[in-house]
């Protein structure tokens, strides 16, 4: 332990340049964080650089004013939630079972999973399949088509080979069955990779928005991200109307302010950054739990 | 014990979440169903509001909003018909779900109509006489384009789709400012004592000169001449395009899919944008010369459309192609200063101007095929086409916003307030800025440049004799003093500047653009658009010319001419042959 | 003996009964969600036809024009075309060599993250280096104007200041390392998000390992290099094969936020050229057919890579 204690020149390298990295990481967001605060006038000549000037919060109030930002909120919430628990189960469960050799037609079914990984079959039939399949305006859409995904599955089947056969085989011969032995010994041993998917998971749940815009009309599904980005987005819309030779005068209002743009993509990352250490813990946990059967 | 306590509360929770979406999405679900308890619509009633309430599924390839009509427009159309509007806003893959899908909702905007119909997705508004019994406004006001469009669609019987922007008379259609420029700092302008500007190279020097007497921006940044941008360009340069807008020239020719080539509005000329001599070529050697004199922003090249705005609204750009960019700078704070951005035309201009179409825009008003609803439907879109409707539409609700006054229509206190948007639309009305409040499908229907036969004045406000007169600020003041007008549009009628492009007609649909030309087009296009803006940021001369020769080369290799060609003799045989005769 | 070898066959017996039975037992569990990937990925391949088709949405095939193979040869239908598709292709190969390369630095950095100490900065580097994967590439760009434009940027001002250049650089709009700044402009990016991954796989590592390893005398660089490595090398094959498999998806958000007149030759991806060519002009079928060479191509690459590593490390991950 004393060794440990020392402060070699690698620890003073290994900070500074975490140190530098994480700098160079916050930065831009707290740039953009503090022009959303600043006054939009200087912000918007770029004027504000390390420190907020002016300080005011309209733009965050004129995003809160969107309409049925509640009833989003509350969707995207659902969705992340559900959405994860379904996935991390169900990569858990799978990567066990595919970890088991003895498995009929292992091989054929795990390549039958992972091929698809690398094919798209494009917009139109992916929309006609899920329309036959009742996904249309429906909450399902949202958690259903992610619950298998083959790049956590693979995941998780090279963590459960890198723990000890052993700890399976001992319970097999107490009489244990898979689904015990999922739970009981394997589950404990794969947290911190289960910890990993559900961050994975659930920011790209929260973060997603394509599957609201083709297959929500119903305004009561809405996701938030979705309502964020048809507002973000109004400036396509302008250059679309400009291509046809819109002679409307007022066409530059439809352009979406620089600061709501950088406010919406602050009200969606905030939420983030407060539940992401939550997540870290699972990580220390890990290592804990290991230690103490050590 | 507590802890599965906790696990068991935690699981009830998600399981009543579910429970709750589930039945959330099932409503849904039956959404365009959700009136069966009203016969489906089939029961209409004399007056409109007092039927049962319905929501309507309006598809807009055009809306920016997605979710119900929000505000004071909302609140006009629920008291009216007692109808709800759920907007699905569009874009290009969107539309393709849908018509694969097969259901367009009951209203729909700006799609491709004629793939539509064969895809049988639309309603026949002949059927049941529903045109007759519920649209005599539509048949007043738009009988034209419904006739058109059951020529080119219909086979002369039936009625699909209606156009937008429909209107009729002589002169261009546009609003009191026009679609294109150019315009420039009036003050500055003033300055340098109004030099005669004869041709589009002219402005170069002039705007050198103001360059030189306001070298820093308000926030003290440079200040160019000109500031680009290149997210919106198709198959070429939009900013470039504007050069031969400034000479009546037009990309396309209205009716065609002719991307490639650019139209005379009033006369049966046309020039491939490569041509020797084309005005887009002239254009970017206009920017060319431009960047020597260090007039270019030189950010053109990277940066994005709302960057442009900024630069604007700083005050770091002298010249604006496009009328609408100078809103920014010209506030309200600026323009009492005597400072801000006017029409400064030169005196070759003639620019470009849509003229009233009868036959209407492309844009079509369509409903779906599957509606159950299509009386109600019907007498919601009549309204649309109704003198009172699209009053109401563009200047708000009648006794709110504006008001007869000595027997013209004038904009109240509050209207004025409220149209630029300084203050809430009152609660029973939806609250909210009167912008957020307005028409979200966002297409037009009867062109607001027109007469109200109502009023007697313009739909638009911005047009009534009342604001024009309302307070005029000094810029605008010493503008109409010098050009002897008042408005920009007053200014190129009055003095024959101004190509107006006369409608056109053909009971034959446009020509089908097929496959390989159409890859070939995008293809070319991505070559026009690389080389334009390198050839505008040339170094010198040979660069240039060398730029040039490399971009036809590659572009002709790439299939141009196999393009131009299927462009001109569609062009030739229709808007082309219409403007010899 | 007679007994003895009754017994025996008895217990093999039951062993290859219960072998026999968990065998499809297992197969069984697993059998709803293969059921879920048929219906969700396999289900809609039908939509491959298209690729032989004009087609346009709505309209049944019938009523389509069949154009065969035209997709596929419009592809190298002229030397200009050919040239167009081989400057596509030399930059998405570029761009994914540099990508795998750089697919060492999130262990590197999970490594040495596990070398800190202190755990609140460790828990703030390891927070704060994320957040650069939440903000969108438009964003992103837009920051990158503000560092690098010429009117006013930070980095020309700075320069412009310190007298260090006297014209300001228009760094955005040129081609110069236009594959490098893209790498790094994705590893920024990336970085701390990809570690996660790899700091998950360190905390599985048994500790017993490392207190063996400590009691004989392995000093720091001793327990990265062997007890560390090895642990994450599982993850870092499989990722890594799967990043070869997926050598010519680039995605194309980045590229296109980034793209101008003068990178654009040496920035357009496939992914970008398919959205250039085919989705902006709703050409279905063209895009079509590119996903299914894409398809076709990774595939090939999967198994490729995967046989590769059967030989090299004596196991495969697939």
């Amino acid at each position: 332990m004393g060794v440990n204690n020392r402060i070699t020149i690698f620890d003073i390298i290994n900070y500074t340049l975490f140190a530098l990295f994480t700098l160079a990481c916050f930065f831009p967001f707290y740039y953009l964080f503090i022009n959303t605060i600043s006054s939009n006038d200087l912000s918007s000549r770029g004027l504000v650089m390390f420190y907020p000037q002016e300080i005011h919060f309209n733009n965050y109030i004129e995003v809160f004013k969107i309409p049925g930002l509640g009833q989003a909120t509350f969707v995207s919430f659902a969705r992340t939630v559900i959405g994860t628990l379904l996935t991390v189960a169900a990569s858990g469960f799978l990567g066990y079972l595919f970890s088991k050799p003895t498995m009929w037609g292992r091989k054929f079914w795990y390549r039958f999973l992972i091929a698809t990984m690398y094919f798209n079959a494009g917009l139109i039939p992916w929309f006609l399949i899920m329309l036959k399949l009742g996904l249309f305006n429906n909450f399902l859409a949202y958690v259903v088509p992610g619950i298998v995904s083959p790049f956590f599955i693979i995941l998780v089947k090279t963590f459960v080979e890198s723990t000890p056969i052993s700890l399976q085989e001992s319970a097999q011969l107490d009489g244990a069955g898979n689904m015990t032995i999922f739970w009981k010994i394997v589950m404990p041993l794969i947290t911190p990779i289960l910890a990993t998917i559900a961050i994975f998971t659930a920011i790209g749940q929260w973060n997603s928005f394509q599957d609201t815009l083709f297959l929500v009309t119903d305004s009561n599904l809405f996701t938030l991200q979705f309502i964020l980005y048809r507002y973000f987005n109004g400036a396509t819309s302008l250059a679309t109307l400009m291509q046809s030779g819109a002679s409307d005068t007022n066409l530059a209002n439809i352009q979406t302010a620089t600061s709501i743009r950088t406010t919406i993509s602050m009200v969606v990352v905030i939420p983030i950054l407060l539940v992401y250490p939550f997540f870290q813990r699972f990580f220390v946990k890990g290592i804990m739990i290991g230690a103490v059967k050590g | 014990m507590t802890k599965r306590k906790k696990w068991t509360t935690a699981a009830f929770a998600i399981i009543a979440m579910f429970v709750f979406l589930s039945a959330c999405s099932g409503s849904a679900g039956s959404n365009s169903g959700s009136n069966k308890g009203n016969n489906a619509g089939t029961e209409v009633s004399t007056d409109p509001s007092q039927q049962s309430e319905i929501t309507l599924n309006v598809f807009s390839n055009l809306a920016n909003y997605a979710g119900e009509q929000p505000g004071w427009f909302a609140k006009l159309v629920k008291d009216k018909f007692n109808i709800k509007l759920n907007i699905i806003s569009g874009g290009q893959q969107k539309a393709s779900t849908m018509m694969a899908a097969g259901d367009l909702g009951d209203i729909a905007v700006a799609i491709d109509i004629k793939d539509a119909i064969k895809a049988g997705l639309l309603l026949d508004w002949n059927k049941d006489g529903l045109l007759d019994k519920y649209g005599p406004a539509l048949k007043e006001y738009a009988g034209e384009s419904l006739e058109a469009n059951s020529k080119q669609y219909g086979g002369g019987t039936a009625v699909y789709a209606v156009g937008n922007n429909i209107g009729s008379g002589d002169g261009p259609s546009e609003g009191a400012k026009m679609t294109y420029g150019p315009m420039l700092r009036w003050d500055l302008y003033q300055q340098l004592g109004s030099p005669e500007i004869k041709t589009l190279e002219d402005y170069l020097a002039v705007i050198k000169q103001m360059q030189e007497l306001s070298p820093k921006s308000d926030s003290g940044k440079p200040v160019y001449g000109f500031s680009l941008w290149s997210d919106w360009d198709g198959v070429m340069s939009v900013n470039v395009k504007a050069m031969g807008q400034f000479y009546g020239f037009n990309e396309g020719d209205g009716f065609n899919i002719a991307e490639l080539m650019m139209t005379k509005a009033d006369e049966a000329k046309w020039q491939g944008v490569l041509d020797e001599d084309s005005y887009y070529m002239r254009g970017l050697k206009f920017f060319f010369e431009a960047n020597k004199m260090g007039l270019l922003d030189p950010d053109s090249l990277t940066q994005k459309f709302p960057d442009v705005v900024n630069k604007y609204t700083d005050g770091q750009v002298l010249f604006a192609q496009f009328p609408w960019l100078t809103d920014g700078y010209n506030t309200e704070d600026r323009l009492s200063a005597g400072k801000g951005f006017a029409f400064v035309p030169f005196t070759e201009e003639k620019v470009f101007s849509s003229g009233y179409n009868p036959y209407g825009g492309t844009w079509h008003w369509v409903i779906g095929a599957k509606t159950k609803h299509p009386e109600r439907v019907m007498q919601f879109m009549n309204w649309l086409y109704s003198p009172e409707g699209v009053q109401e539409a563009t200047a708000g609700p009648k006794g709110l916003t504006w008001d007869i006054v000595d027997g013209k229509p004038t904009l109240t206190e509050f209207g004025y307030q409220a149209v630029s948007n300084s203050v809430d639309m009152p609660a029973e009305y939806g609250g909210g800025k009167f912008s957020d409040g307005g028409n979200k499908i966002n297409n037009s229907t009867l062109t607001t440049s027109m007469i109200n036969p109502e009023t007697g004045e313009p739909y638009d406000y911005t047009m009534w004799s009342s604001y024009l007169n309302n307070k005029p600020d000094p810029v605008t003041k010493s503008w109409r003093e010098a050009m002897g007008a008042v408005t920009m549009k007053d200014y190129v009628v009055k003095n024959n500047k101004v190509a107006v492009q006369p409608p056109y007609f053909s009971e034959q649909a446009k020509a089908e653009e097929p496959s390989d030309i159409k890859q070939k087009k995008a293809e070319v296009g991505k070559v026009i658009k690389e080389y334009s803006w390198k050839m505008m940021f040339a170094k010198d001369d040979n660069e240039f010319a060398s730029l040039k020769e490399a971009m036809v080369t590659k572009a002709k290799g790439l299939g141009y001419d196999d393009v131009i060609k299927f462009q001109v003799d569609n062009y030739e045989k229709t808007v082309g042959a219409a403007l010899k005769k | 003996m007679g007994a003895k070898l009754n017994g025996q066959a008895y217990t093999t017996a039951a062993v290859k009964q219960f072998r026999f039975k968990e065998k499809y037992t297992l197969f069984l569990m697993a059998l709803p969600f293969l059921v879920l990937v048929f219906l969700f990925a396999y289900l809609p391949l039908y939509g491959w036809i298209y690729a032989f088709y004009d087609y346009r949405p709505g309209i049944p095939l019938s009523q389509t024009e069949f154009v065969g193979l035209q997709w596929f040869t419009s592809l190298v239908s002229n030397p200009y075309q050919m040239e167009e598709v081989l400057r596509v292709l030399r930059n998405t190969f570029a761009i994914s060599t540099l990508g795998i390369l750089t697919s060492v630095l999130p262990v590197i950095f999970a490594i040495f993250l596990m070398e800190i100490k202190s755990p609140s900065f460790k828990k703030i580097v390891q927070t704060l280096t994320t957040l650069p994967n939440f903000i969108s590439w438009v964003l992103v760009y837009s920051f990158a104007f503000m560092l690098f434009s010429v009117d006013n940027g930070f980095l020309n001002n700075l320069l412009m200041n310190m007298g260090l250049i006297e014209r300001p650089l228009n760094i955005l709009a040129s081609d110069n390392h236009t594959w490098l700044s893209m790498t790094l402009w994705g590893v920024w990016k990336g970085l701390g998000w990809g570690a996660i991954l790899y700091i998950a796989a360190i905390t599985g590592i048994d500790p017993e390992l490392y207190e063996a390893a400590r009691v004989d005398g392995a000093g720091r660089f001793r327990l990265m290099w062997h007890v560390t490595v090895p642990g994450i090398m599982p993850t870092f094959f499989v990722l890594l094969i799967l990043g070869i498999a997926g050598f010519i998806n680039n995605g194309f958000e980045q590229y296109f936020v980034f793209s101008n007149a003068m990178n654009m030759s040496k920035i357009e991806v496939l992914d970008l050229y398919v959205y250039n060519v085919g989705v902006v002009n709703n050409n279905f079928g063209f895009a079509t057919a590119v996903s299914i060479l894409k398809s076709i191509v990774s595939l090939i690459l999967l198994f490729a890579a995967n046989s590769l590593s059967k030989l090299v490390r004596g196991e495969g991950v697939i």
